[in-house]
């Protein structure tokens, strides 16, 4: 029997070798008996030098040093062996290395081979070998083995950093439950007890977590107050996360406002703005909802999806909310560049509540070209061709849904009151309101133009238009414009850009000079956009003759002639008749019938203008249309001076 | 020719024309045979140390210094060879180590090629490169038989059985080698299967076929002189690096790889004079072209025929001289006589060259 591997270690005074080495020595010589001083031992020490050298490589961990050494010797002595202790030592090392190796690479069964062919590496000297065969059983579809390593690992080893790091590793790899099954080998005395709490609450915190977001599912009273207790134990968002999304998720918003606000205080990043939105919105917070979303819309593909979800909602409130212009301005160029068909919906609606009908139309026919079967938006745009007379549009959306949609055939069929449309639960949308417009349509003879939020402005979605430019240079040039700057020497795009931030902050005449340096100097859309832009801006101002050059200084879509022309018209028809040009107001009126249906408000200037004329009949039929549109008080004002005026005429 | 089989007349008509066309440069490849190589003991020691301080480490790594210091099956099976042919076992031991421990780590059995000291894990790319598996296998047989090792003919076996299993790719009755396990077949490109005639180190072949008889060596080196036939029976009569045999009878460079003769087919040459098989009639045009009065050993664009480098180590001219010595029984130059290493592959090949000629052909050097 061979005692130099024993004598070695002794002589270097490592104890803990020395006891290994005695153990496998009884096992292979039941009859030996070691010595008992070990003083003894290392003073009997008659070693070889050149075994002395080879475990001094060894123990430096040069592995091909010692097999180099070793094929040295033997090529001077064939007959020389190493000790069969250090071979051992140098397989078992290499099998290490090569399991290491293969593990790192992937190399699942080459690691439980090297494992199999070497059953000494699996020891408690080498827990880290064992997590690795652990794992690799995992990948290889085998987790009941892999769990059986660390159940041997929990049963055999002693050091408890170790026995806990097992079941950290356990948790990433095995099903929860095999996981608390481990839980079970847990020493709770001895000198160095087990902590296993950190698992147990992981284990909670997981099965929140899966409830967090299925309201179909609770979780136990116990395994809440685990994680809230984990929510004042440490700074980390991720459990107060877990909380916040199990909070809203199972009908609790306020509470989960609060943590996710926590979250957010603890850098719990784009998951926690997202839950706070949601929250907010869940709470009816809409317009906190969106201006919060709103700064965090490009952080992640979910936090773009809430902030529309989140302006959708805002706008389709009913009654429709009164919203800043700057808030409508900022939705548009997103909701396009998204190409987000509950909003182009939304902003529809919007537009068809304060009554801009051409604009409506436009984003309904913007919601189904990104969405074709939308019936919402269908049935948005059948109301709105109905309002502005537009037949050709009606019968085309008609035609194309009275199949599918009980409602649009219904509005073909006269069958429905117009005001009152039914709800469709499953889409989220606003609908008409049932009130009358809130908000008069542009322009407005008895009212301010500034308490109109305008939607129409810019916004409406051109298919040809650079998206993605309007987005940008939109929301960039925000902050620039309040300071007076001269437009003077801006690119084209800019000047636009800073026209309409100019009209946003209702300085009409400053967007003026804005467009027409656009105009100078811009080509084909830029000029366009600017043209339309100035006319707009002097119909805010009421300079209408200036408007209409402005119109014909580009080429407009066919879409923006008709709403300018109206506009135009519309400011023409009522300037006229506060001057007292009444057949001046009737043509302008008549002028602009034609391309677009009248509202009430010019329906009663005309009344008047007939009235003004003389022309009673006509008057009194004009009265009778206003009162049929629900609009009484104004019409029987109207009937009862014309049958006034017809009296005297009886005498 | 016994391809032919199958295809449509219409095809085969012209591509017969082709065949004649071209009939007259090609031997058939069943007049070759591999000679063996002694190996063992056909270098000097000062050339062997030159090498040994140069590029190899005290753990058994060989490091190519042109390339970051990195290391490659390829390094170690070549480090093995010249191991051998130096009588040098503590060093083979070395290597070895290096190789089993850190490269042989595959599930299938074959070695991880690339291994970077500054990375981490120092495995950067775990697929493998058949000629390094080939080297390794062909230098452990040689090693355990000439040493009386068992345990190197012992992991001589397991990879050669793991390149049979593993690297050998057949398309349409053909058996051929591919350059790696993954990625080269007709299924895993789009101009598969891609070959690299370089890899068919030709005096390995009967050797590996005794360790693993199971597979089909002889005819894959045979299709791989064959396909060298093809591939250099051009107007430029080169084969570039990296080769499609989509059409067996019509290769042409693979996609993605400059169409090159480059420094992976500078090689093939010296496989051939190694191999004993002088007698392919392509070497001699070879030679003519790489001949001092010619154009010298070169990268050559296959398709134009520009040259685009001009490798001036002393190990590129040694190919140069040892076919001319080869085929005319010209001496090497005396310049060439002195070793002088500086980058690991040319340093590399100026060896593996060297022992071949001390012990086929002494008279030169």
């Amino acid at each position: 029997m061979d005692e130099s591997a024993l004598r070695y270690f002794a002589s270097q005074g490592d104890t803990r070798r020395v006891n290994a080495e005695i153990a496998r020595l009884r096992a292979l010589y039941p009859n030996w008996t070691p010595p008992s001083d070990m003083s003894q031992l290392s003073g009997t020490v008659t070693v070889d030098p050149i075994i002395d050298r080879l475990w001094n490589l060894y123990k430096e961990d040069r592995i091909a040093e010692v097999r180099a050494a070793i094929a040295e010797r033997q090529s001077s002595n064939p007959n020389w062996k190493p000790p069969e202790e250090l071979t051992t030592a140098l397989e078992t090392t290499e099998a290490r290395r090569r399991l290491t190796n293969a593990f790192d690479s992937g190399q699942w069964r080459t690691v439980l081979t090297i494992a199999t062919e070497n059953p000494n590496l699996l020891t408690c000297v080498n827990v880290d070998v064992l997590w690795r065969v652990a794992e690799a059983f995992v990948k290889t579809e085998q987790s009941d083995r892999g769990r059986d390593v660390y159940t041997y690992l929990l049963t055999n080893c002693a050091n408890p950093g170790e026995r806990l790091a097992t079941l950290q590793k356990a948790l990433g790899l095995l099903p929860d439950n095999q996981v608390a099954d481990l839980l079970q080998f847990e020493r709770k005395t001895g000198n160095e007890p087990d902590n296993f709490d950190s698992i147990r609450e992981e284990l909670a915190r997981r099965r929140v977590e899966r409830a967090s977001n299925d309201e179909k599912m609770t979780a136990t009273a116990e395994d809440l107050a685990v994680v809230e207790r984990m929510t004042r134990n440490s700074d980390e968002p991720g459990p107060v996360l877990v909380l916040a999304w199990y909070n809203y998720h199972h009908g609790n918003p306020a509470r989960a406002l609060d943590l996710f606000k926590t979250a957010l205080n603890r850098k719990g990043g784009n998951k926690a703005a997202e839950g706070y939105a949601m929250s907010l919105r869940a709470l009816e917070r809409l317009a906190e909802a969106e201006a919060f979303a709103y700064d965090w819309r490009d952080k992640a593909p979910e936090n773009m999806k809430v902030y529309l979800d989140v302006a959708t909602a805002l706008l389709s409130q009913d009654p429709p909310p009164r919203l800043e212009p700057r808030i409508v301005a900022r939705i548009v160029p997103i909701v396009i560049s998204q190409r987000f068909p509950d909003g182009a919906q939304a902003l529809g609606w919007y537009a068809y509540n304060t009554s801009q009908f051409q604009t409506a139309r436009g984003w309904f026919r913007q919601a189904l070209d990104w969405r074709a079967d939308d019936e919402p938006s269908a049935y948005g745009l059948a109301l709105t061709t109905q309002r502005l007379n537009d037949r050709a549009g009606f019968s085309t959306i008609v035609a194309q849904w009275r199949d599918r949609s009980e409602r649009i055939a219904d509005l073909a069929d006269g069958t429905v009151p117009r005001a009152a449309p039914q709800r469709i639960p499953s889409v989220q949308t606003a609908q008409p309101a049932d009130t009358l417009p809130q908000v008069p349509m542009r322009p407005a003879p008895a009212r301010a133009e500034t308490s109109r939020t305008v939607v129409e402005a810019s916004s409406l979605p051109v298919e040809t238009r650079p998206r993605t430019v309007t987005v940008e240079t939109r929301t960039g040039a925000r902050r620039g414009c309040l300071v007076t700057r001269n437009p003077e020497g801006l690119a084209p795009g800019a000047a636009v850009t800073l026209g309409w931030c100019l009209m946003e902050a209702n300085r009409p005449l400053e967007a003026v000079s804005a467009f027409d340096e656009a105009i100078r100097r811009g080509g084909g859309r830029t000029r366009q956009e600017a043209a339309y832009g100035k006319s707009l801006a002097y119909l805010r101002k009421n300079l209408t003759s200036e408007a209409a050059v402005a119109a014909a200084q580009a080429p407009q879509t066919g879409e923006r002639r008709i709403e300018l022309s109206a506009s135009i018209l519309s400011q023409r028809a009522v300037a006229a008749y506060r001057n007292g040009r009444y057949v001046e107001t009737i043509l302008a009126l008549s002028e602009r019938a034609r391309i677009v249906p009248e509202q009430t408000d010019l329906m009663l200037i005309r009344g008047w203008s007939y009235y003004k004329l003389g022309r009673y009949q006509d008057a009194e039929k004009v009265f009778r249309a206003v009162q049929r549109t629900g609009n009484s008080e104004d019409a029987s004002v109207g009937l009862n001076a014309v049958m006034e005026a017809r009296i005297p005429a009886r005498q | 020719m016994r391809s032919l089989v199958g295809r449509n007349s219409r095809r085969l008509s012209w591509l017969l024309a082709g065949i004649i066309a071209i009939a007259a440069p090609i031997s058939p490849s069943w007049s070759l045979s591999v000679q063996s190589l002694n190996v063992v003991g056909t270098l000097s020691p000062g050339e062997w140390e030159a090498y040994r301080s140069h590029f190899i480490e005290d753990d058994g790594r060989v490091v190519d210094n042109a390339n970051g210091n990195i290391s490659h099956s390829e390094g170690q099976g070549y480090g093995l060879l010249l191991a051998l042919a130096a009588n040098d076992r503590v060093t083979f031991e070395r290597i070895w180590s290096f190789v089993f421990t850190e490269l042989l780590i595959r599930d299938d059995g074959l070695a991880a090629w690339k291994w970077d000291p500054k990375a981490k894990p120092r495995v950067t790319d775990r697929n493998n490169a058949t000629d390094g598996d080939i080297l390794i296998a062909y230098a452990l047989a040689k090693a355990g038989a000439a040493w009386k090792e068992s345990r190197y003919t012992t992991a001589a076996q397991k990879l050669a059985r793991a390149i049979g299993k593993n690297t050998f790719g057949r398309d349409r009755g053909s058996v051929f080698l591919l350059p790696g396990a993954e990625g080269f077949s007709a299924g895993e490109r789009p101009d598969g299967p891609v070959v690299n005639l370089s890899y068919w180190i030709f005096e390995a072949f009967p050797v590996l076929a005794s360790l693993a008889p199971e597979y089909e060596w002889n005819r894959v080196w045979r299709e791989g002189v064959e396909l060298l036939q093809q591939a250099t029976s051009g107007r430029i009569r080169l084969p570039a690096d990296w080769i499609s045999i989509q059409s067996r009878m019509q290769t042409k460079p693979a996609d993605g790889f400059p169409p090159e003769f480059g420094y992976n087919s500078l090689r093939i040459p010296l496989y051939l004079l190694r191999a004993g098989m002088t007698d392919l009639e392509w070497l001699r045009a070879l030679k003519q072209r790489w001949s001092a009065e010619n154009e010298g050993v070169a990268i050559v664009n296959v398709v134009t025929g520009s040259i685009r480098e001009r490798p001036n180590d002393q190990g590129y001219a040694l190919l140069s001289a040892a076919l001319a010595c080869a085929l005319d029984g010209t001496p090497v130059p005396g310049q060439l006589k002195t070793f002088d290493p500086q980058l690991y592959y040319p340093s590399t090949l100026y060896l593996i060259t060297k022992s071949w000629l001390g012990e086929k052909r002494p008279q030169c050097v």
